[in-house]
């Protein structure tokens, strides 16, 4: 086993952490928000919503 | 601004129904670098078919009418683009000028470009570790857990934030152009001892002027997805501004840089080695004899196939985000994280889409897929100019940038699109007629069934006045 | 105009939707690979005993080809002799032709009914 053995097996690991951080954060926006927070980005309302926030 | 970012969702929670909506936190220099990162790649990979396809001058006239054909590109895009400021880019462009069903047809081209541009970046990843790991002695590597690593590493960063993103997009690209220079820099000619030897090296046309034409297929590898930037503008802080300028000193840098690429491989390697070379600006930096310039350029390709498929997953989703928003797809997909302010949804719908054209396709294949989705978005876009103009003369709507000469830049446009079809048609007309026919039928697919669900006049949000003739 | 209410789809009409997208997006990449229709590889042209001289290799070029690893002409001659095959016949360029801008006439006639009602329901009729 040589270093790029280990390489490809920290690659396996790595994907599989990214993957699993996306899914966990993913299953827990879903359950914490209502759909209607989350799917109320309107086309064009945008600048309003910005103003308001003062970026 | 990373402050705002975080301070809006502490406002935000379950029981306070409040809006969510993308950020608007880039600047010009973030619009440059998702224009260029995207398309930067191509001269490290993919353009070197054109000179299989015709010869080393055929690639170099392949490039420069590929450049006048993004030239207009760029110029129709920002002038349009400065008015809509919109995620989705040309899909919402085509659904307030043209109508919904080109705007459906528009944003699936975009999605399959991106996510066809971004397997080739992964399965090059894989193929570049491969080949490092060979020069080191190690034969028989595993590439899929590269090819898997850099599709989810990149979507993790997209899903946490566009600036991060695009700001890893500004660094690497920036680098990746700068290894161009340096290896262009250190073999030229006056330079001194230069490696170069274009007189011995240049060759006739070896299949004449129809060659030229059939190269002009890979041409468009020098540019393609320096459209993208119009995907952005829902989070650019000043689109009618910053669009512009990021796209048109993109299509400059790109300009500069495939000529350089094109200058240096010729002058290196044998155009027949050349046409089929998986890695050319490498083999040139290998070729030039300098072992700083072989690293140099070797991180150069992985830096910029990373920042390629870094873009390309960020235009994808918004695009599929856009879509999704306005129901033309299921409206599960139009949701934006109150944390992150990303489209979370569709970055994670598309990551399996690309792992299985990254692990179960041929690269070249791809490759295609992407330029035909690409090349039937370039052909939409002077048909569209042409009716924004007709629909709202200049002095009906103000635009951040007018386009000059119109309508000849729709017009070459129009006619180099014509010649790259015919060029696609020569070597892969199969694949053309099964995609355009894919497309007749969700067409069918959308008009009669998927077009119920979307309602009509809250589609068209920009607020413009009534177009002339309706 | 009346004011079009779209009905709300069900969770699993979305999925059905997105499934039938993802079926015929696959199915136009990999079905003309799997019916062997895809792409043209280039048609390598038997070389008996090749030398550099024979494949017209100029001593700079071998210089070249020896640098990337090839040592000798055989080595090299199916890469340099390989070619494209560019013919075709004016039937399959007229079909192409006639799919593209069919495609492209059906797109616009359909957008162009669709933005008129969008139109009337946006600015109300004239």
């Amino acid at each position: 086993m040589d270093i790029w053995n280990f390489m490809e097996y920290a690659a396996w690991a790595l994907s599989a952490l990214f993957g699993l951080f996306i899914i966990i954060d993913w299953l827990r926006t879903d359950s914490t928000y209502s759909e209607e927070v989350l799917t109320s980005s309107r086309e064009g309302e945008l600048e309003a919503l910005t103003e308001e926030h003062h970026i | 601004m990373v402050e705002t970012a975080t301070q809006i969702p502490a406002s935000i929670d379950a029981s306070t129904p409040e809006k969510v909506g993308l950020l608007r936190v880039l600047g010009p220099a973030h619009v440059w670098a998702l224009g260029v990162g995207i398309v930067l790649v191509g001269e490290y990979m993919g353009w070197n078919f054109a000179v299989g396809k015709g010869g080393a001058y055929a690639a170099l006239i392949a490039c420069w009418f590929a450049g006048v054909l993004y030239t207009c590109v760029a110029m129709i895009d920002s002038e349009v683009t400065s008015t809509v400021a919109a995620a989705g880019g040309q899909y919402t462009q085509a659904k307030h000028i043209v109508g919904p069903l080109m705007a459906f047809n528009v944003g699936l081209y975009l999605v399959f470009a991106y996510t066809m541009l971004e397997a080739a970046n992964a399965i090059t990843v894989g193929f570049l570790i491969d080949t490092v790991a060979v020069m080191t002695g190690h034969d028989g590597l595993d590439q899929r857990p590269f090819i898997i690593l850099a599709i989810m590493f990149l979507a993790w960063l997209n899903y946490r934030g566009v600036l991060a993103t695009l700001s890893f997009s500004l660094v690497i690209t920036a680098i990746a152009f700068s290894a161009i220079i340096i290896l262009f820099l250190a073999t030229a000619p006056f330079m001194g001892d230069s490696p170069l030897r274009h007189a011995e090296l240049m060759t006739d046309l070896p299949y004449g002027w129809l060659g030229v034409l059939a190269s002009m297929h890979f041409g468009l590898w020098y540019y393609l997805g320096i459209e993208g930037t119009t995907q952005a503008a829902e989070e650019v802080r000043s689109p009618a501004r910053a669009l512009p300028f990021g796209t048109l000193a993109g299509i400059i840098t790109l300009l500069i840089a495939a000529t350089l690429t094109w200058y240096v491989c010729v002058g290196l390697m044998p155009w027949e080695y050349l046409g089929q070379a998986g890695v050319p600006l490498f083999d040139a930096a290998r070729l030039s004899g300098s072992t700083f310039l072989m690293v140099l350029l070797g991180i150069g390709t992985l830096f910029a196939t990373l920042a390629s498929a870094n873009g390309c997953i960020c235009d994808a989703s918004r695009a599929w985000f856009a879509m999704g928003r306005d129901h033309y797809l299921p409206s599960w997909f139009g949701a934006v994280h109150p944390t992150y302010r990303t489209p979370y949804r569709s970055i994670i719908f598309l990551v399996p889409i690309a792992l299985i054209f990254a692990l179960g396709a041929p690269l070249d294949q791809v490759i295609t897929f992407s330029i035909l989705s690409g090349l039937l978005e370039y052909t939409f876009m002077p048909l569209n100019v042409i009716l924004f103009r007709r629909k709202w003369p200049l002095e009906t709507i103000k635009r951040g940038y007018e386009h000059p000469f119109h309508p000849i830049p729709a017009i070459v446009l129009l006619c180099l699109c014509g010649v790259a079809f015919f060029a696609v048609f020569l070597g892969y007309g199969t694949q053309l007629v099964a995609m355009v026919s894919f497309y007749v039928i969700v067409s069918l697919w959308f008009h009669f069934w998927r077009y119920r669900f979307v309602s009509r006049a809250a589609q068209f949000s920009m607020p413009w006045p009534r177009p002339a003739g309706y | 105009m009346a004011r079009y209410i779209p009905p709300v789809q069900s969770k699993v009409g979305q999925i059905v939707d997105v499934i039938v997208l993802l079926v015929l997006a696959v199915g136009a990449l990999y079905i003309p690979l799997w019916m062997g229709l895809a792409g043209s590889s280039k048609v390598p042209v038997p070389v008996d005993n090749p030398t550099w001289e024979s494949l017209g290799q100029n001593p700079a070029m071998v210089e070249k080809w020896n640098q990337l690893g090839y040592a000798d002409a055989a080595s090299a001659a199916e890469v340099i002799s390989a070619r494209f095959d560019y013919s075709f016949s004016l039937g399959s360029l007229v079909l192409m032709i006639v799919v593209i801008v069919g495609y492209y006439a059906i797109m616009l006639r359909f957008s162009e009914k669709e933005f008129r009602d969008v139109i009337s329901e946006k600015f109300g009729e004239r």
